[in-house]
């Protein structure tokens, strides 16, 4: 049994026994419904672990490098999708974790400084995805859509064992680095005189970025990726007083944006992924909105 | 003389920074060249010079971020960033200026982060949460402790920076121009923090410092460094600012006739006036 299986069965109940309660017509069906549990679940870990990596991304000045290797991720996916094997998940996951470490060799080595390195990446991942799929996509290209612009109901069950993994690993472990990676972000020269393996926390910290984006593709899709990284971390630090209480809104803002994003595609058709970025971006406008009255 | 310099009672002799032969290249280019310092514990030390004297360079090979050429940097008898010296070595950088504005953390967050090493890089334990409080109370930031860095003003956020480098009980405190974007009164009072640190802590503080005036009526022992140490001595042996020139050889004391080359020659010759005789008392 994987670990989503698992998962599921422990939080199905619960989920089952909130359906009622909630709103709409065919909303609910997420919660009452098993074989709409895995989606639904998958959406809320994702969101919860985005939130977290989103706040340290944005610390860091790092608020694209999860478009960047999403982006990376496509051409992964693409060669995953025709040459099949394995999920495609998993190419994505090897293309993406690749380009991490070269986009983080790249800039700590100075040989490509600033977003250069990403945008190299991005952009060239993305058209060896293009080009593969136009060459030998065939009856692939009716997935791919999914993969752009996000489909939860895509995420099938080898995809969420991996999506769990991932999450679990990267969440427990950004929380066990939590102040090494405050530290770094603020000050890397204090954080290396005080013993700490600023290199490779900052390598781990990429490759952990590349999994968790990887993940999050089948959810919000290659192109919006962002939406769900930046915005509920971004909406978090105009209202958060302190650091710990930024991480934890983060992932609060980042679960309810999920899940209005579901309500909205469940009711009037939007689309998931899209309506999921959509709703990550309308929540963060109306706080900056209100916040400039104020 | 300031009456707090003429206090000044050294209690420790130990030397804890021993710098030899030191010279440093960034970027190809040589910066620093046969540097030898030592420095006893309890000292308080301003390093001035001009822009692209190697003040930072100085300090960054002391730290360990950047390696020399040839000579060598000790610390208690040890190289930098070994097992021996972290957690020792304390860093307070341009903080007023430098610090990230979009990062929402608090003083306290900010100060615990001064806690962490190798060790324990997780979770403070008791002892060391109630190290955070008193150092806040030592920066005097107590009222401040829940205030976000952001909303501080720079002579707070220089005291957090530096109760940050103090909450790891280094006993070498380096810091590179810690007073830019810092008001005259804010100064005046890090200063006699500081000052209170190397006197009643034993605390040795290196200060890399534009504001000359400023410095000089707290600190012990000047070094001013261009590209050489051209002075290394007590600050009231220090030149007043109008024979600074002097001491960067800009100007020649001798022979009007001679050329410009030999002058500059001539210069280098003697512009370095008190060759390592430290500030001790």
């Amino acid at each position: 049994m994987g670990l989503g299986t698992w998962i599921i069965e422990i939080i199905g109940p619960l989920l089952e026994f909130l359906g009622p309660y909630l709103p709409g017509d065919f909303f609910p069906s997420y919660f009452l419904y098993g074989w709409l549990h895995r989606p639904l679940m998958a959406s809320l870990i994702v969101a919860i672990v985005a939130g977290l990596l989103g706040t340290f991304l944005l610390i860091k000045n790092l608020a694209l490098i999860g478009d960047g290797l999403a982006h990376v991720s496509f051409g992964g996916i693409a060669i995953g999708l025709v040459y099949g094997g394995i999920g495609p998940l998993w190419y994505a996951l090897i293309f993406s974790i690749l380009a991490a470490i070269l986009i983080d060799q790249l800039q700590t080595r100075g040989i490509l400084t600033g977003d250069a390195a990403i945008a190299i990446f991005l952009t060239g991942m993305l058209g060896l995805g293009l080009v593969v799929m136009r060459i030998w996509g065939g009856a692939a290209n009716a997935t791919i859509d999914g993969y752009l612009y996000g489909n939860i109901n895509i995420v099938d069950e080898q995809s969420f064992d991996l999506i769990a993994t991932i999450c679990i690993i990267g969440y427990v472990s950004m929380l066990a680095l939590y102040q090494s990676l405050l530290s770094i972000a603020i000050d890397p020269i204090a954080a290396k005189v005080q013993g700490l393996p600023v290199r490779s926390i900052g390598l781990y910290f990429s490759v952990l970025t590349a999994a968790i984006v990887v993940s999050m593709v089948q959810i919000v899709g290659v192109l919006l990726v962002t939406a769900l990284l930046v915005a509920p971390a971004a909406t978090a630090q105009l209202i958060g007083k302190s650091f710990r209480s930024c991480v934890i809104l983060a992932q609060l803002i980042g679960v309810i944006t999920v899940l209005l994003g579901l309500y909205f595609s469940a009711e009037h058709d939007t689309g998931s992924g899209s309506m999921i970025a959509y709703s990550c971006y309308l929540y963060d406008g109306c706080k900056k909105f209100i916040q400039s009255r104020r | 003389m300031d009456t707090l310099q003429q206090n000044h009672i050294v209690n420790c002799q130990e030397e804890i920074l021993n710098v030899s032969d030191l010279c440093v290249f960034r970027s190809g280019s040589k910066v620093i060249e046969d540097i030898n310092l030592s420095i006893n514990c309890g000292e308080f030390i301003g390093i001035v010079g001009p822009n692209g004297g190697g003040k930072s360079t100085l300090i960054l090979t002391i730290l360990g971020i950047l390696k020399p050429k040839t000579g060598s940097v000790k610390i208690y008898n040890d190289s930098p960033l070994s097992k021996n010296v972290i957690g020792k070595v304390g860093w307070v950088p341009q903080t007023a200026s430098k610090l990230p504005t979009t990062v929402q953390i608090t003083v306290k967050e900010f100060i615990r982060l001064g806690v962490i090493n190798k060790k324990s890089f997780y979770q403070l334990g008791k002892q060391q949460k109630e190290k955070v409080e008193k150092i806040i109370k030592v920066v005097g930031l107590e009222k401040y402790a829940n205030t976000r860095i952001t909303h501080l003003s720079g002579g707070q956020r220089q005291r957090a920076a530096i109760g940050k480098a103090l909450v790891s009980d280094a006993d070498l405190i380096l810091m590179d121009e810690p007073m830019v974007g810092v008001d005259r009164e804010s100064r005046n009072s890090i200063m006699k923090l500081l000052d209170g640190l190397c006197h009643q802590q034993n605390k040795t503080i290196v200060m890399i410092s534009h504001d000359l005036a400023g410095i000089k009526q707290t600190v012990h022992r000047m070094i001013y460094l261009e590209e050489k140490v051209r002075f290394d001595g007590p600050t009231s042996e220090f030149p007043e600012l109008s024979s600074l020139a002097l001491l960067r050889g800009i100007e020649s004391t001798h022979d009007e006739a001679e050329s410009s080359e030999q002058k500059s020659s001539n210069n280098e010759a003697q512009i370095i006036l008190v060759p390592g005789s430290g500030g001790k008392k």
